[in-house]
């Protein structure tokens, strides 16, 4: 049957079509939120001591977009494994239960794919320090990882990297034109055997040299390498693309010389940018504030500090404080990596002193001609800056505070070393690290903003040298040092997985995937860190108080006070709070705050009630009339003590 | 007068004109259409005479309209008694006008005696009238010799999926054809095997190998049991009309292989069924591990621990309404089903993950409106995919959800289609918007927003030659976002604008669906910052905002089941 169409219909049919194309032009617009718009920073966080850092290495946390997993190699976990900002995102909650604050994220920036077998997850080895890591997400990804974190009151700190990038040019020593990892000669005493790797080969104060038959040839040519499919492309953006800007003098293989440790390539073959050049000092400054600007987020955490000169950072942090404050965003927290035991060596990177080339040889035991003088420096330093102020002292906010990882979570947390070490190392920081707040900076001297952490990224597991103790001892040892950091001053800094009971050892087996476990929320590491996080929470004293030393002991066998160390939070910006923390690292018996010839001096009036609040009130003690206080803990196990007054029973 | 000689009779009236009054369309793409509302090709076999006036034109075209209805009456009356009378059918697309005159009827092949191929003046109820048996040919191709300005080799500047045709590489259809008539049951069989091939050829690279594929390798059977049934299986290219202009099958595009049926329950309103499968070579559907070989022999095996096949099912509801004497109105309902089964795939060495089974589907409609006149028409199309679906048939799926599978993806489509033809004018028109989001989560730069819209007016210079001009305009969005200058960041955001110039040679006569062509191709192209952020760098499409083509080319279709409706 054919029928005969009427106008009505064809005016139904019409307004049909008409409805579909819009229904179809509306539904097809691409929500990308407001972050088309140039971003209005903001200043998201009033006090950095209130705040509990959580180390994200983004590749392991959490894959929420498998759509991004490129290459990824599960069988191997020096490749990529498929973690990326949707899937921490995803994650939110479960860092909001635990009751983390602050995420560090890892680098952010595009990097070398893979190099030797390795993959660049981790993001240390720059390529594009413009665009985002495609394993990890784009940009407006990134944003809404921010944008979610700060809804919850969390912040971002993104880690960078200003010391080198990846594996980016081989040095053409035989001046053959390709790159070669050679072993030459028969072994002989006149054809000694040469084993030469153009890609990393050992440090040259002349910078690198070729040679052909005939002997040196000069400095040797580097060459960047071309492979787009392994990301090995000259670096981006300029001047990264120019051999000049590089040392070139190979590979640092003695870090106490400062010449290799300020020029030499890093390493496993990262190139050593010539930090004093003013273009990659302001390069450096306009990329990473561009990623501010796009991301909102609130600071940095930053690579491989002391290979790079004092005068980079200064001209670097203050470059960007200043940009930053234009744009509304202080309070922007920019805190280093200084991965040496050393705590001068640490503290000369917080210090508004105008350090040089000879400090730094002075801080590693070596002779140095002397520095120009503080102002000739800073004159030609300030030659870098672009119509801005001249430059100042001023560097990092703070440290990753290598010093105490080694003296104080190994040394005592993890081997029960007597813990006098500890409060020597406490007095130290206060001369060598920077007593000064930063101009627009975090508002907060350095010296009163360690960032204290257990373990890293870098670092065995502190469980991992425990592994043939028994579990209960390891985890109890786990728990004290966690104790530990979130009491101390400054910052308390978890390495993801810490809570839940990951023992990983060297690098990559410190990288574990932290899917496999499930994200246990009873895990009872889970639970002691969420406990510690709502007590910092409560009590002002353990997040802006001073420290003040009551108890250390040079005893690790028998003595009744072996293990102990004690110390108070008191006065500095956190009012009337005050707690007493008394911590026993000895791993096998009680210790107490009192021995035959000494007793514990403590800053609360006498006849004041203290009360454990780990214990949930269990324990109480009162201060003597003569000031003191008497405690005694068990092995491995510690108290935080509150007066009375303060003392919340809900936690 | 038998209906077999009304057309014929038809055929000898309407010969002289027989290529400018192409009853209804055809597409003509690289694989033209076979729907009611796109018309289809004439013959270019058929040979013209001394071109007519345009009242002989039109007394013509009445009277061939006339004639067809008088055939429809026939052809009813001698199929459906009793019954009521079908009205008279409206006019379609013209069938492939005569073959060659057949010698004889094919001979009946061994060990089937029962076969035999009709012979002149057979009943033909059920199939194409005067449509001859046996073997034949039908082919579409397009050849083009050219380049840019600078002599680099041709190729595509368009930005979106399906942008102009005017600098498509080479690519020609080859299809051979049996057609049978068993007297013994009265069904109608037609074997399709249509061999494509794509760039390069032998004469432009000198290299004896060739780009083929076999795009069909079916069987067809009409009247077997049913008379106004129609059923297949094989390997198929599946589809309905196209958007001649961007080379593009908007509504139905399905390539598989399996079967399916059509059935008319009253003239004009015809139910397509169809059901296949398909496997594209990828890690989503197959997985080969090595395993040494068995029972202590030496050496690796394959083992394929991942094998899944895709299948598709896909319905569409058509029906014509008449308008008018010649025109109609055909609105069509489409919908898909796409589904692929669970399997296991070796993440590390005897590690295995679970992948979830995956579902799509697709709906859509059509409205179709034709005057029957020199091929006017337009076609508006609305397409809704999800799942599997969104990413196309032939596609693994990319990008996908968390869960693994392609739970959240979509394609939304809008399209339009046209062609209108007075005197020695006409135009072509063509349009999309489209607005797909892959299954993950996020957006990236996967996800696009996209639209073109091109026309190609055309003056014919008396019956032998014309000039057409193409205008298009195509822009796309892409889910990236772009720093910016002032530290804000903005959607990658590309826009192109084509001009071409074509003049042609048509022995076929005028009509935007005549063919075959011999023309020359000029094509300015303009892109604009965005556009060239989507090439590579290094690309010469990254570094030119214009750039120029330059080409000579040619373009047929006759005589493939592409064209047919039937």
């Amino acid at each position: 049957m054919t029928h005969v169409i009427t106008a009505p219909r064809k005016r139904t049919v019409l307004s049909t079509a008409l409805w579909l194309a819009t229904g179809a032009a509306m539904a097809g617009c691409m929500d990308f939120g407001d972050i088309e718009q140039p971003l209005q920073l903001e200043t998201h966080v009033d006090d950095w001591r209130n705040e509990i850092i959580y180390q994200v290495l983004v590749d392991r946390f959490s894959n929420g977009d498998p759509s991004n997993d490129h290459g990824v190699r599960f069988d191997d976990l020096a490749r990529y494994q498929g973690g990326d900002w949707r899937g921490l995102r995803d994650r939110l909650d479960y860092l909001d239960q635990l009751g983390v604050t602050t995420l560090w994220i890892s680098p952010v920036v595009r990097n070398v794919e893979t190099d030797a077998n390795v993959d660049g997850y981790h993001g240390y080895w720059a390529q594009d320090l413009r665009d985002t890591n495609p394993h990890f997400g784009t940009i407006s990804e990134l944003r809404e990882l921010v944008d979610d974190a700060h809804s919850r009151g969390m912040k971002i700190v993104v880690d960078i990297v200003t010391n080198h990038v990846g594996q980016a040019f081989y040095y053409d020593l035989n001046l053959n034109g390709v790159p070669d990892i050679n072993i030459q000669g028969s072994g002989t005493p006149e054809s000694p055997t040469l084993h030469y790797t153009e890609y990393d080969p050992d440090f040259d104060p002349r910078g690198v040299q070729a040679f052909t038959s005939l002997g040196e040839a000069g400095p040797a040519p580097a060459v960047f390498q071309y492979d787009p499919a392994t990301g090995h492309l000259p670096p981006s953006p300029d001047p990264l693309g120019d051999p000049a800007a590089y040392n070139r003098k190979g590979r640092t293989f003695n870090f106490d010389d400062p010449d290799q440790l300020v020029h030499g390539d890093f390493p496993g073959g990262l190139k050593d940018l010539d930090t004093s050049r003013c273009d990659v000092k302001q390069m450096m400054v306009d990329v990473f504030v561009e990623w501010v600007e796009q991301t909102d987020i609130d600071g940095f955490r930053i690579d491989t500090v002391k290979h790079v000169e004092y005068e980079f950072w200064r001209f670097f942090t203050q470059q960007v404080r200043a940009r930053l404050a234009e744009r509304g965003k202080n309070n922007f927290l920019m805190f280093g990596e200084v991965f040496d035991g050393r705590d001068a060596l640490l503290g000369a990177y917080t210090r508004h002193d105008i350090y040089g080339p000879a400090d730094l040889a002075g801080f590693l035991g070596q002779p140095a001609a002397a520095d120009p003088s503080d102002e000739e420096q800073l004159a030609a330093e300030s030659a870098c800056v672009q119509g801005g102020e001249a430059l100042r002292g001023d560097q990092l906010d703070s440290l990753f505070y290598f010093s105490q990882h080694f003296a104080a979570i190994r040394e005592v947390y993890q081997q029960g070393q007597s813990t006098d070490r500890i409060e020597q190392l406490w007095a130290n920081r206060a001369v060598n690290w920077g007593d000064t707040p930063n101009q627009d900076g975090v508002g907060v001297a350095p010296r009163d903003l360690p960032i204290n952490f257990i373990d890293n990224h870098d670092v065995p597991r502190f469980l991992y040298e425990l592994r043939k103790r028994p579990a209960s001892e390891s985890q109890a040892l786990l728990h004290n040092a966690i104790l530990f950091t979130f009491a101390a001053q400054g910052v308390p800094c978890l390495y993801y997985g810490t809570e839940q009971g990951l023992a990983g050892g060297n690098d990559p087996a410190n990288r574990e995937r932290l899917w496999d476990g499930g994200y246990d929320v009873t895990h009872p590491t889970f639970g002691w860190i969420q406990r510690l996080a709502r007590i910092r929470g409560e009590y002002a004293s353990l997040r802006r108080g001073a420290v003040n030393v009551v108890w250390s002991s040079d005893h690790v066998g028998d003595e009744p006070d072996a293990g102990i160390f004690a110390f108070e939070r008191i006065g500095g910006d956190a009012g009337g709070s005050y707690a007493v923390v008394v911590i026993n690292s000895h791993q096998t018996h009680d210790s107490t705050t009192r021995t035959p010839d000494r007793a514990m001096e403590v800053s609360a009036p006498a006849g004041t009630e203290m009360i454990d609040v780990l214990s949930r009130g269990d324990l109480r003690v009162i201060v003597g009339d003569d000031g003191t206080l008497d405690v005694t803990v068990e092995p491995m196990q510690g108290v935080l003590l509150v007066p009375a007054a303060e003392y919340n029973d809900g936690i | 007068m038998h209906h077999s000689d009304l057309i014929a009779a038809v055929r000898r009236a309407a010969a002289p004109i027989a290529l400018t009054l192409a009853l209804a369309s055809a597409t003509a793409s690289a694989e033209p259409s076979s729907d009611a509302s796109t018309p289809a090709p004439a013959d270019p076999s058929t040979p013209t005479s001394d071109p007519p006036d345009a009242p002989q034109l039109d007394a013509l075209e009445h009277r061939i309209d006339a004639l067809e209805k008088e055939l429809a009456a026939l052809r009813s009356a001698a199929t459906r008694t009793p019954g009521p009378q079908p009205e008279p059918t409206p006019k379609r697309t013209p069938e492939p006008t005569p073959e060659p005159a057949k010698v004889g009827a094919p001979k009946p092949l061994p060990g089937k005696p029962t076969v035999t191929g009709a012979a002149a003046g057979d009943s033909l109820e059920n199939r194409t009238p005067d449509y001859a048996d046996g073997f034949h040919f039908g082919s579409y191709g397009r050849v083009v010799a050219g380049g840019d300005h600078r002599g680099r080799a041709a190729r595509d500047a368009d930005i979106v999926a399906r942008g102009s045709r005017l600098d498509e590489s080479n690519y020609a259809e080859l299809e051979l054809r049996r057609e049978d008539y068993w007297k013994e049951t009265g069904a109608y069989t037609r074997i399709v095997a249509t061999m494509a091939f794509g760039s390069p050829i032998f004469h432009y690279n000198g290299q004896f190998a060739a780009k083929l594929g076999l795009r069909n390798l079916y069987i067809e059977e009409s009247g077997l049991g049913l008379r106004n049934l129609k059923v297949w299986a094989g390997s198929r290219m599946y589809r309905g009309d196209d958007i001649y202009l961007l080379d593009f099958w908007p509504l139905d595009n399905l390539n598989t292989v399996g079967g399916g049926l059509t059935y008319e329950f009253i003239p004009n309103l015809v139910l397509r069924l169809h059901s296949g499968i398909n496997q594209p070579d990828n890690a989503f559907f197959v997985q080969d591990v090595s395993r040494p070989r068995p029972l202590g022999q030496i050496g690796a095996a394959t083992v394929r621990v991942t094998d899944r096949q895709k299948s598709i099912s896909s319905a569409k509801l058509s029906h014509i309404f008449k308008v008018g004497a010649s025109g109609g109105i055909k609105p069509s309902l489409y919908g898909e089903f796409h589904y692929v089964p669970s399997a296991q795939r070796e993440r590390e060495t005897s590690q295995y993950e679970n992948l979830p089974d995956d579902v799509g589907f697709t709906v859509g409609t059509q409205l179709g409106m034709f005057t029957g006149k020199r091929s006017s028409h337009l076609n508006l199309v609305f397409r809704y995919s999800g799942g599997l679906a969104a990413y196309g048939e032939f596609n693994a799926p990319t990008r996908l959800s968390p869960q693994r599978d392609s739970k959240g993806a979509r394609e939304l489509l809008f399209a339009a289609s046209g062609n209108y033809e007075v005197g020695p004018f006409g135009v072509l028109l063509g349009a999309y918007l489209r607005s797909f989001r892959n299954a993950s989560a996020g957006l990236d730069v996967d996800d696009l927003d996209e639209g073109i819209v091109v026309a190609r007016p055309t003056v014919w210079f008396g019956k032998i030659a014309g000039l057409s001009l193409e205008g298009s305009y195509q822009a796309q969005r892409r889910g990236v976002l772009i720093p910016q200058s002032n530290g804000g960041l903005k959607p990658q955001f590309g826009q192109v604008g084509r001009l071409g110039l074509v003049p042609f040679l048509t022995p076929a006569g005028r009509g935007n669906y005549a063919r075959p062509h011999l023309r020359l191709l000029y094509v300015l192209t303009m892109r604009d910052a965005g556009a060239q952020r989507l090439y590579t760098s290094d690309d010469v499409f990254a570094i030119r905002k214009v750039d120029h083509f330059i080409g000579l080319g040619a373009e047929w279709w006759f005589g493939s089941t592409s064209y047919f409706r039937d």
